[in-house]
């Protein structure tokens, strides 16, 4: 996998002679872009934070990997956190800051022991005078997103808040801040020491009624069906979801790139795949998720708040059979409207998996009310 | 910068957000979580519009060159109602606490028939001397907290735990009156939807004027007078102290007293103090201790100002006690039979009236708002129409009357305590003359007036330069205690803009508001024949029949006071 291979702080090497504009123009032709879901481009990210003129600057590194169904960032972290200390460090010469964070999971705590021991051997012998701090986040899903990580650090309450300012303008402490995920900083200096290092490959979370599921690294690109082939289901698959956030679809032969399944109005930023064969009610799952949504909302804006709980309050009057059409027009109404209304990327997702599920297995949901 | 705003293209500057550009326009947007001056958050979601089609928070994004901006339209007005409609289903309505409901008033203009939700929380009451908070009221635009932080740098209250089980909470989850609260009352003013409110002494002040052994006096404070008529539908600026008078007496109380002339016996008091330290060199810089949000503030915070407070009660205690002493000897009352209640902007009153150190000089404190409840309780204000059966209001043509002897009399220095910087400037025309022997050519210290957050001014008694400076807002409190060195005599006040803009005034008190009610006590100010507490006769009267001299030992007993150390947690 090309994501294991170690750079033994070359590139840190090389990166210093290219310099800041340099490593800004070589990450640019490489066509690196951000590996969290967004996708967007590390070379342009970095170039802003450069840019500004400010005393103090700050790297951080996005650990805090909530996802259900995605576990690639935890798989690096175990498997090669040289090399993500590695890009961390040329991150930070990049930009000139000082200090660098590594937001990691609250439930990955078991991890921070050899993480911390990998940093300090990095930093020691790369004779770096970099800061680097393994923050422990408290479980929260929120503190995924870059400006909740941000409040989270500087000592608030993990609540998200509005873009612009962005972070490598106005991030920790009102300072430029690079914010990074794990795969994208991993990648780094793989893509600037390796001359055959390839954009295209992804890291894969595969997941749900799988015989083998876990991390595979494919191209872009890849076919959805060969892709449950190598998880060796048991029964006939019925549909996927893209996580919680991205929604379902039914199992279909498609090609998984961002524009077909953006098609189908899902969204699959982390590449994460859940296959449900058809054993499972979507029903029951759209509650459990709903579930999910209503317990991890963090209660800042009124849709998202208010919304999750209520769409749960349906799903269960559904499930109970005690719903009428009524319910269900307006929990498509409510779905929608927090998909719409909400502030950040939680509430404007949450219902992303409703929304779908009521588009593709409709039929579903109007047998339990009948 | 050229945008299109419902169809017009108009010209606007950068910087502002659409919220801003719409206002300026004259469009108004429904909004429950801004407060002016302070970064929006976008909580609430109510002040959506349309930016080249998408829906967007008015109030947190600023408008792209060229953009198109639709205030109005078929999505904007549902997305805007399911939001209304998920707040009003998530809390119980109610709005007789502060007399008003914002969220009730947009779903009228919203035309919203329908709420498809059942409201599910459950929270108890969190009690104390002055505030009362009730979580199932809330609606999480979380303005208090934003309040007690950002403006009034106290930071008691906060949001605890998240999503729909997330409320409002003082830290560490224990009770309001356990914390570091100084019962300000400015979450009450934010607060949109009555969920904060004063702790009612209405009924008690009720019961006491249906007693008939009982003889029950009321005090009004400078700043009542010059919001109460809003209460009653007259306009922000409003002076209505003959009508206030007229109301109270109709009520039944026995006397309506003047709590200005407090204001004035706090001056003498405090003026003498002054001009002591002057002659001792020390300690500097003295503070003022009129304000009791401010006293609560410190006794919390600033443990090292001990020495620097001057010892004068507040106006309103000092008049209290005057009321039983004095009052009480020339009226040939027991004193024991005198109820004392006081007509105050402020909840911080109604914690300090039950301090042990300060005696029982005031029985009852009623908010301004709980002093319009009360006249309307009487039915004064109730006046039916005979031609078309209605009511109106019939506070607006009471016939103006005056406060009663002998504790009545007042002065343009008095009645300024209602504003930021008045106190300040009532000493300094005293501690000026009673230290120079000289008449002040211009009595108006004009440096010290308006409501910029912190004041500073200078003047010469006796060849020694005297700087001052005056705060107002925890935050502006905060910025210039860190300067405290540089002057002799400071001036602080809890609340934005002094008692005018108190937790207790009517609702809303909004800048502009506030601006308006104190012009209307300069106007007073000016109107009154002496601006000077000295040459009050009841004074001079007081002073001659009881406490010998300001300052005296006499003095001493009846109108200062001690503080305590309270913890900062």
């Amino acid at each position: 996998m090309q994501i294991l291979k170690k750079t033994n702080l070359k590139a840190f090497e090389k990166a210093k002679k290219l310099g800041p504009k340099g490593i800004i123009k070589l990450l640019d032709e490489k066509g690196l872009t951000g590996r969290g879901g967004a996708a967007f481009p590390t070379g342009k990210k970095w170039d802003i934070a450069f840019k500004q003129k400010s005393d103090e600057k700050f790297v951080i590194c996005n650990a805090d990997e909530g996802e259900p169904g995605t576990f690639k960032d935890k798989f690096v972290i175990k498997n090669n956190p040289e090399t993500l200390v590695e890009g961390i460090l040329i991150a930070a010469y990049t930009i000139n800051a000082k200090h660098a964070f590594i937001y990691l999971r609250g439930e990955y705590e078991n991890l921070k022991n050899n993480l911390q021991k990998v940093v300090n051997k990095v930093l020691k012998k790369s004779k770096s005078k970099l800061k680097i701090d393994i923050i422990l986040g408290a479980g929260s899903y929120v503190c995924g997103d870059e400006t909740a990580i941000i409040k989270s650090l500087e000592g608030f309450r993990g609540h998200p808040y509005y873009k612009p300012p962005y972070p490598p303008v106005e991030g920790l402490f009102g300072k430029p801040t690079i914010i990074n995920n794990v795969e994208t900083l991993a990648s780094v200096p793989q893509a600037i020491l390796f001359e055959d290092w390839d954009e295209d490959l992804r890291l894969v979370s595969l997941s749900g009624n799988v015989t083998k599921p876990g991390v595979y690294e494919l191209p872009a690109g890849y076919n959805l069906c060969d892709l449950i082939k190598l998880g060796k289901p048991e029964k006939k698959i019925k549909a996927v979801y893209f996580g919680c956030f991205g929604g379902c679809m039914p199992y279909c032969e498609i090609k998984l790139t961002p524009e077909n399944v953006c098609g189908k109005n899902c969204a699959i930023g982390t590449y994460t795949i859940i296959a449900v064969d058809e054993k499972q009610s979507i029903l029951d799952l759209a509650y459990s998720i709903a579930k999910f949504y209503e317990y991890e909302s963090c209660g800042k804006c009124t849709p998202c708040r208010e919304g999750t709980k209520r769409v749960l309050e349906l799903l269960e009057k559904i499930k109970e059979g005690k719903a009428t059409k009524d319910d269900l027009e307006t929990l498509k109404d409510l779905a929608e409207h927090i998909h719409e209304t909400s502030l950040c990327g939680l509430g404007q997702t949450c219902t992303n998996h409703l929304l779908t599920a009521l588009q593709y297995f409709k039929d579903e949901f109007e047998e339990a009310i009948k | 910068m050229k945008i299109k705003l419902d169809g017009k293209t108009i010209e606007c500057k950068e910087g502002k957000t659409i919220l801003d550009i719409c206002e300026d326009n004259g469009i108004e947007i429904p909004k429950l979580c801004y407060i002016e001056g302070l970064k929006p958050e976008a909580r609430c979601r109510l002040c959506l519009v349309e930016m080249n089609g998408e829906l967007v928070t008015s109030c947190s994004t600023y408008p792209i060159n060229g953009c198109e901006i639709i205030t109005n339209s078929e999505k904007i007005n549902k997305a805007r109602m399911i939001n209304a409609e998920l707040l009003m289903a998530g809390h119980i309505h109610c709005s007789i606490n502060n007399g008003t409901h914002e969220l009730f008033n947009l779903i009228k203009e919203l035309g919203m028939t329908r709420i498809r939700f059942e409201p599910i929380r459950q929270y108890e009451e969190d009690l104390s001397e002055s505030v009362i908070r009730d979580n199932n009221k809330c609606i999480n635009c979380g303005k208090c907290i934003r309040t007690c932080g950002e403006i009034m740098a106290v930071y008691a209250i906060d949001f605890a735990k998240r999503g729909f089980k997330e409320h409002v909470s003082p830290y560490y989850n224990h009770a309001l009156h356990d914390v570091a609260c100084i019962k300000c009352g400015q979450c009450i003013a934010a607060c949109p939807v009555g969920a904060i409110y004063e702790r009612e002494h209405l009924y008690e002040v009720i019961k006491a004027l249906k007693t008939k052994k009982k003889h029950v006096v009321v005090q009004t404070a400078p700043s009542v007078r010059a919001a109460l008529g809003e209460e009653f539908g007259m306009p922000a600026g409003s002076l209505v102290t003959g009508k206030m008078v007229a109301a109270l007496k109709k009520c039944g109380f026995n006397k309506v007293f003047d709590t200005d002339l407090g204001a004035d016996m706090t001056i003498m008091e405090e003026a003498t103090e002054f001009l002591s330290r002057v002659k001792k060199n020390g300690p500097f810089p003295m503070i003022t201790t009129c304000c009791p949000a401010w006293i609560k503030f410190m006794e919390h915070f600033e443990h090292s100002l001990f020495p620097n407070m001057s010892s004068c009660k507040s106006p309103h205690e000092m008049l209290g006690i005057l009321i039983k002493t004095y009052y009480a000897k020339k009226a040939g009352i027991n004193k024991k039979d005198i109820v004392v209640v006081s007509v105050m902007p402020c909840t911080a009153k109604k914690f300090e009236s039950t301090r042990p150190e300060l005696g029982s000089g005031v029985d009852y404190v009623l908010t301004t708002r709980e002093a319009a409840k009360l006249i309307r309780n009487f039915k004064i204000d109730a006046q039916k129409s005979e031609i078309s059966g209605t009511t109106e209001s019939g506070f607006k043509n009471l016939k103006d009357e005056d406060f009663d002897d002998p504790l009545g009399e007042s002065t343009g220095a008095g009645v300024m305590f209602g504003a930021t910087g008045g106190v300040m400037e009532a000493a300094l025309r005293t501690a000026y003359e009673l230290g120079t022997g000289k008449s002040l050519k211009n009595v108006e210290f004009n440096e010290i007036r308006g409501t910029e957050g912190i004041k500073r001014g200078k003047v010469n008694i006796k060849g020694k330069e005297i700087k001052y400076a005056v705060a107002h807002g925890g935050a502006n409190i905060r910025k210039l205690l860190e300067e405290k060195e540089k002057y002799h005599f400071i001036e602080m006040m809890a609340c934005p803009g002094g008692c005018i803009g108190g937790g207790g005034q009517p609702w809303p008190t909004t800048k502009e508001i506030i601006e308006k009610r104190i012009s209307a006590i300069y106007k007073q100010d000016r109107k009154l024949k002496i601006r000077k507490s000295h040459e009050n006769p009841t004074v001079q009267r007081i002073y001659k029949e009881m406490l010998v001299k300001p300052n005296s030992k006499k003095a001493h007993k009846l109108l200062h006071t001690h503080y305590i150390k309270r913890s900062e947690f």
